[in-house]
């Protein structure tokens, strides 16, 4: 899918798109018990360069990219540095206290939001959507009809946001005639959703009678596409745990931050 | 068509489709409750609610068990397939309010469509991720004030948002006549007449 922004192809390319998930996970429960800043600013740091140079994107998408995940990051964290508890104070408005210890405790937060959204983009890009699917059905043997229904119901997307924007130029056409709260507004909202839904529905049906007519069961079946784990996988891994011990042992040694301890 | 009581294909299908629509609006949406982040005034959490109303409104759709919790993941993982954006909290946290909205449509014995068990799922999900927020946000170091009204607002909008919204949409859809062949009908049904 980005065969257009990409440069070249890595090993993680190669690795089970069930692999990078469960990485994922792990690598989610693992940030929300790092305490201390420094070990968290070494990691945002080598997932940063683990990004930039295995992902095999192009510079400039992934300039544009890191500027949203470091903006979107940051805002997310802001109820944290205005309201935070805290002694030393920093500045003071209004409503708005910010001190030293909420100022870090804000960052260490955005600091969780950047890695995850870091690892993300790279296994954004390089998964293929159909993989995780044929891989949940290969190695993990979810009902073939759950996963079908995943990848049928993921080619209507196009067409449900293409429904979308034809019923918003409709709209635009017909603006003289109808009330303006059905334009914008509540009204608006609720008979866009409901539009957008019952055509769903209705093209749902019809695709979920067809391929029960020819014969979809949960019987065994081929794949057209084979999915496996192999060495890659072990790399990956290794690759991560390996991330994880140097920002550890980094977070001792050169400290950013005063505090051991964002809480 | 014969009535069955498990999931069919078609049912899993409608599911998925519905969960996707609302990820488009989901799409949509984060871009409403980015704007509404920076005064740090938990303005967003009004609209909080929106995030659960894929498992409400599919399950009073199909009222079929595994349902909500299908939708709410579909709509989790859709998310990531429209943004192309791979965020695993958004399906860890999809994950968990979807088993709860189920557990209360179970305690509802999957029939009940009426607008007070629509509320109460919406309430349960609105609840369930807080701790989760907890540990991740650090919410205990929080200015007691803000986080009454972080979690006021959030519950507010899990009972109006997804809940009251969700039942409003389902109305209004079966008013279209979509609905009169999908899923689990009961002997009364009105539906689609």
């Amino acid at each position: 899918m980005f065969e257009t922004v990409k440069k070249y192809n890595t090993f993680i390319d190669y690795v089970n798109p069930l692999t990078k998930i469960l990485l994922a996970a792990i690598l989610f429960v693992t940030v929300i018990f790092i305490h201390n800043p420094n070990v968290l600013f070494h990691l945002t740091i080598l997932m940063l360069i683990t990004l930039l140079i295995l992902s095999g994107v192009k510079l400039k998408y992934l300039i544009l990219l890191l500027l949203f995940i470091f903006i979107s990051g940051f805002i997310s964290s802001l109820y944290m540095i205005f309201y935070g508890e805290g002694t030393e104070t920093l500045f003071h408005y209004g409503i708005i206290h910010i001190t030293e210890e909420s100022f870090i405790r804000g960052i260490h937060i955005t600091m969780r939001g950047v890695i995850l959204s870091l690892f993300g983009a790279l296994v954004i890009f390089t998964s293929k959507i159909t993989d995780v699917f044929y891989a949940l059905m290969i190695q993990l043997k979810v009902k073939p009809k759950y996963a079908y229904s995943f990848m049928a119901a993921i080619r209507m997307v196009p067409i449900i946001i293409a429904e979308y924007f034809q019923l918003r130029q409709a709209r635009k056409v017909r603006r003289a005639l109808i009330h303006k709260k059905y334009i914008s507004g509540f009204k608006g909202l609720k008979s866009t959703i409901v539009t957008l839904l019952s055509q769903s529905i209705r093209r749902a049906y019809r695709l979920g009678i067809a391929m029960e007519s020819k014969g979809f069961t949960d019987g065994s079946r081929t794949y057209f596409y084979r999915t496996s784990f192999s060495r890659y996988d072990l790399y990956l891994m290794l690759l991560m745990a390996a991330a994880l011990i140097a920002a550890v042992q980094l977070g001792t040694v050169i400290t950013l931050f005063d505090t051991t301890d964002a809480r | 068509m014969a009535k069955r009581n498990g999931l069919t294909l078609t049912d899993v299908l409608i599911t998925v489709v519905i969960a996707l629509v609302f990820a488009v609006i989901y799409s949509l949406w984060d871009g409403i409750y980015t704007i509404l982040q920076p005064f740090g005034l938990h303005l967003n959490e009004l609209v909080y609610g929106m995030w659960f109303i894929a498992a409400i409104v599919a399950y009073l759709i199909i009222r079929k068990p595994g349902v909500a919790l299908i939708a709410e993941f579909a709509a989790a993982s859709g998310e990531t397939i429209v943004l192309l954006q791979f965020d695993i909290s958004l399906i860890m946290y999809g994950l968990i309010q979807g088993l709860v909205c189920e557990l209360v449509f179970m305690f509802f014995r999957y029939k009940s469509t009426s607008l007070m068990v629509a509320v109460l799922a919406g309430i349960a999900a609105a609840l369930s991720t807080l701790p989760l927020d907890w540990y991740y946000g650090y919410l205990g170091h929080l200015e007691t004030w803000n986080l009454t009204l972080m979690f006021s607002l959030r519950i507010l909008s899990g009972a109006l948002v997804a809940g009251w919204l969700g039942h409003l949409l389902y109305k209004a859809l079966r008013e279209t006549g979509v609905l009169k062949f999908v899923g689990q009908r009961a002997d009364d049904s009105h539906e689609g007449l």
